[in-house]
């Protein structure tokens, strides 16, 4: 009886070997679902859906991805969800939003990290711009940081959530610049903190370049300064908050991509990795995402590794003051 | 104290027992900004739910008629399918395997039809097997919804 | 009337059979519990790739209309609210389903969605650089006080006990803070894991509405003889017609108060339809009959929530600001072939803009069309014996609460709140101010945190939330909706003595 047992149990651990093996190389056999943090309708799901939309092509992935929105708490709720519930499997794949999931780790009170996920590939890179309404009285960064400077803790400035991209510029403005802002970060992420600048609510606000773009062309704001080492190809008049003589790098640059849960099997890892890049880069996508005013940068999964741990690092400087 | 008079004291006192316990815990955990709107509402909270218990022991509260026992014995096996079917079955059996027995049970244990007669225990499985082809037709297959798969689908 | 002359471009086969594809679709998908507007649009943007902006818009304008008016379908027949915009719609329409006049409820419900929607999207049509302008003077302190104004409803709300339906609201007040809060990202009354991710107010819907109405059918045992199957009489659709003229005002205070709501940016059309229901009784000569299956209820609380479609696209198009989760998806539908809303758009892209909203136009029509047609037929659902109507209920709760987010947790928080409805309404409390406090909190909770933090870096939360003329007028509002909810509810109640036991049996 004994044995029987034991016979019994090795097969079905035989079984269920092959069973992993066997899923690792049809990998994938079914839709593939992506995670997405923010709500139906924000930056992220918009370019989450342009991205991901050939992914049925027999020469990408052969199954489509379709796209999970799991908005709340400013990313929290979606990464938390996906760190703890989701399945390892390849079959449930997230979209990260960096600086966002690592300030908010080092923060502490959520179930991820760094360490907790895999990283996929990177699709785009977002910068912060510094706005102001229309009708703003400032007219350069200078204006603006006189302005704080003379009036400390009183120059609102409204952004899409607490450790968020638009967050880590407005700190590091303010220590650039050593005044004090009044950062508010608003309910309803960058459409919301964008309403408030053309509203007058707030005197000036860190949004998306890609929304601010918009609204620039729109004639409902001025883009004072962006917060990126180098200008942007969509603002070229625009100047960089160093060039303003803001010490303030690229560190809020909103890096969007797709990653998947730590323990994910190995060769499912690889087979991303080596698809998940041609699939951002097929024309139609490329295409798609200039129309909608989103810059695009392609990373591969090494180079998103490394830009992974330099943000770490900045950004545990950065958030160690407060 | 009459019957009816004691079905509104518990549930009141139960409220109020919330009511309290949310008012300590707003006004003791950290930090303090996150908790200064539930503070407001836990205020109005206790407010109304001592109130809503004054109105219970006076015998003032009159609307609704409590649980009886008799419905409670009815209800009883569809509660227990419904908190299988929803805290294990649903993810170790899979969500179609799981929700075709669920439906199944729930229907023949309160068909009125004998239980004896095997043309109304076909006429239960049809009616499953159809209900459940249109659900895997609207949620699998037009909605692309993937559920857990479980042990089987 | 330069929309007019792009009404031809509807017209064209591809785009004629788009406006019925996305009319039939989106009201199949209103009707799936679990699929609010705002998912079913967002699943058809992928669609939308492979057709010229034009076309995409006709499809995703029509789809919209429909999926709000198909919401209606499994509210009055299920009473499974498909979005919070349907709500009201479940409590007078679940009531005339169950009499037998499923069909009546949704001819109703139809037309008087045609009705507040058409007027909505000429009001779009019409007014936009009018109303854009108004759109933005709410800042974070009015959405509070609007917030507040619809908490006032509560109390008066399909309760026939002033505390307990208060007591009710309070406790959807606090369910709502549970989870890591939007702002601080602190953790607020997390007792099991399950709630560390809040509570999503879909799921929390079905589990409200359909789980109570389960138990209760579970709680009749095995009846052999169900009184509740009535045949369910064919309803002419001339006299739906005749009988919707006959409700002028429930129709006329939905259609105002749903345009009206759908134009502040935040609020959104989620409370709409509650407000318009709650307004439409307080100025009916037969309040007692709200709540019982009253045509009224239903046609007050439809019209409103598809008046208010039209109107929330205005700060959209022209401020390129979406004012509710199913603007912003559209949005990014506009964006994808690179058409930038903004206050030029209507010289820019004339054919796409006015196309898209033409399309609205005639989706409502066929919407109206399309669901009379089906009405009888669908009627027969509720017609169907009791425990398979339970049993589908209970599958469709299950499958519904966890499409919303793939979460097991969000249908155990489903059922764990439906089972406590249950009970709570075995003792009088009832689900709908406990659903309108769970829409409300976050909304008054953030906007307060938002609107506290400008009021600290400016000159006090008191000169920011209670002066300027708008404030004044929406605190002056919340003032008289509290004192008259007071009086016909309390002061009333003992002058009359109306013996409560009896009513409520």
């Amino acid at each position: 009886m004994k044995t029987l047992m034991k016979k019994a149990l090795l097969s079905a651990a035989a079984i269920s070997v092959s069973a992993t093996l066997a899923l690792a190389a049809d990998y994938p056999d079914r839709p593939i679902g992506v995670a997405v943090s923010y709500g139906a309708g924000g930056a992220t799901d918009f370019q989450a859906r342009i991205v991901t939309m050939v992914a049925g092509n027999e020469d990408i992935l052969g199954q489509p991805i379709y796209i999970l929105n799991k908005p709340g708490a400013g990313g929290r709720k979606g990464w938390n969800w996906f760190a703890t519930e989701a399945e390892a499997d390849g079959y449930t794949m997230s979209a990260y939003n960096i600086p966002h999931f690592v300030a908010q780790s080092i923060k502490g009170g959520v179930k991820y990290s760094a360490a907790s996920f895999e990283p996929i590939a990177n699709w785009g890179a977002d910068p912060a711009v510094v706005i102001v309404g229309k009708d703003s009285k400032f007219n350069t960064m200078q204006d603006l940081i006189d302005h704080a400077k003379a009036n400390p803790g009183k120059t609102t400035t409204s952004g899409a959530g607490l450790f968020v991209g638009h967050h880590i510029a407005a700190l590091q403005i303010e220590k650039a610049c050593a005044c004090k802002l009044a950062y508010i970060p608003t309910k309803g992420g960058g459409a919301a903190a964008m309403k408030a600048v053309i509203a007058g609510e707030v005197l000036a606000g860190v949004n998306n370049l890609s929304d601010a773009f918009r609204a620039r062309e729109a004639g409902n704001v001025k883009i004072l300064g962006v917060a990126d080492l180098e200008r942007n190809e969509f603002i070229k008049d625009v100047p960089t908050l160093k060039e303003t003589g803001l010490d303030v790098d690229n560190s809020s640059v909103n890096f969007r991509g797709l990653m998947v849960k730590k323990g994910t099997p190995q060769a499912v890892i690889d087979k991303l990795a080596a698809q998940v890049p041609l699939m951002f880069a097929h024309a139609r996508v490329t295409k798609r995402m200039k129309a909608g005013g989103s810059p695009m940068k392609i990373m591969t999964r090494d180079e998103v590794k490394a830009m992974w741990a330099a943000r770490e690092t900045t950004l545990k400087d950065l958030l160690a003051g407060l | 104290m009459t019957n009816s008079r004691l079905q509104h004291v518990i549930p009141g006192a139960l409220i109020l027992a919330i009511a309290l316990l949310v008012t300590y815990l707003s006004f003791t955990e950290e930090p303090a900004e996150a908790f200064l709107f539930p503070r407001i509402i836990s205020i109005a909270f206790v407010g109304l739910a001592v109130w809503n218990f004054i109105r219970a022991a006076g015998g003032m509260a009159k609307v609704g008629r409590g649980l009886a026992m008799n419905d409670a014995k009815n209800l009883m096996p569809g509660l227990i399918v419904m908190l299988i079917l929803v805290f294990w079955a649903a993810k170790a059996l899979g969500f179609y395997i799981s929700a075709t027995l669920a439906f199944f049970t729930v229907y023949s244990i309160y068909d009125p039809a004998p239980h004896s007669s095997t043309k109304d225990w076909i006429k239960r499985a049809v009616i499953t097997a159809a209900f459940m082809a249109a659900i895997y037709a609207l949620f699998a297959l037009l909605l692309k919804v993937q559920t857990p798969r479980g042990m089987f689908i | 009337m330069e929309f007019l002359s792009y009404f031809g471009g509807v017209f064209e086969p591809i785009a004629l059979m788009l406006l019925f594809a996305g009319t039939v679709g989106g009201l199949i998908l209103g009707a799936t519990p679990g699929l609010s507007p705002t998912m079913a649009v967002a699943l058809l943007i992928p669609f939308t790739f492979h057709l010229s902006p034009t076309q995409g818009l006709i499809l995703l304008g029509a789809a919209y209309t429909s999926t709000v008016a198909g919401g209606a379908v499994s509210a009055i027949l299920l009473k499974i609210p498909g979005a919070p915009a349907n709500i009201a719609t479940a409590l007078d329409g679940n009531e005339m389903a169950k009499r037998g006049e499923g069909a009546r409820a949704l001819h109703l419900s139809f037309l008087a969605s045609g009705v507040g929607g058409v007027i909505g999207v000429l009001l779009l049509i019409f007014l936009t650089p009018l109303l854009a302008q108004w759109a933005l003077k709410f800042g974070p302190s009015h959405l509070f006080w609007i917030a507040i104004l619809g908490v006032t409803v509560i109390g008066s709300l399909d309760s026939k006990s002033f505390v307990k339906g208060l007591l009710s609201g309070c406790i959807g007040l606090w369910l709502s803070t549970i989870g890591t809060d939007d702002i601080m990202g602190a953790d607020r009354f997390i007792f099991v894991d399950a709630l560390s991710g809040g509570i999503t107010i879909i799921p929390a819907l079905i589990g409200l509405f359909a789980i109570p109405q389960v138990l209760d059918m579970f709680a009749k045992g095995r009846v052999s003889a169900v009184i509740d199957t009535i045949d369910v009489p064919r309803y002419k659709v001339f006299d739906s017609v005749k009988e919707l003229t006959c409700s002028l005002r429930a129709l006329s205070i939905g259609t105002v108060i749903g345009s009206i709501i759908g134009l502040i940016p935040g609020v959104g059309g989620q409370i709409a339809g509650l407000v318009a229901y709650d307004q439409a009784r307080n100025f009916s000569p037969q309040k007692d009959k709200f709540g019982t299956g009253h045509p009224e209820g239903v046609i007050a609380a439809e019209s409103a929530n598809n008046a208010m479609v039209g109107p929330s696209l205005v700060p959209l198009l022209t401020l390129s600001i979406p004012g509710s989760p199913t603007a912003a998806v559209l949005l990014g539908g506009l964006l994808i072939h690179g058409i930038f809303p903004g206050s030029d758009i209507f010289d820019k892209h004339p054919e796409v803009v006015w196309t898209f909203i033409n399309s609205m136009l005639l989706g409502q029509i066929l919407m109206v069309i399309f669901g009379i047609y089906t009405a009888a037929w669908a009627a027969r659902i509720a017609k169907a014996p009791i425990p398979i109507l339970a049993a589908g209920v209970l599958v469709l709760a299950l499958f519904g609460s966890y499409s919303v987010g793939q979460s097991m947790g969000d249908v155990q928080i489903m059922l764990a709140l439906g089972i406590g409805m249950y009970i709570l309404e075995k003792f009088g409390f009832s689900a709908a101010p406990l659903v309108l406090g769970l829409i409300l909190g976050p909304i008054a909770g953030d906007y307060f945190n938002n609107g506290s933090m400008i009021a600290a870096a400016q000159d006090g939360p008191w000169v920011y939330f209670f002066t300027g003329p708008l404030n004044i007028i929406l605190i002056a509002m919340v003032v008289a909706s509290i004192a008259y909810s007071f009086w016909t509810n309390m002061l009333r109640a003992s002058f009359t003595k109306v013996p409560n036991s009896e009513a409520a049996k």
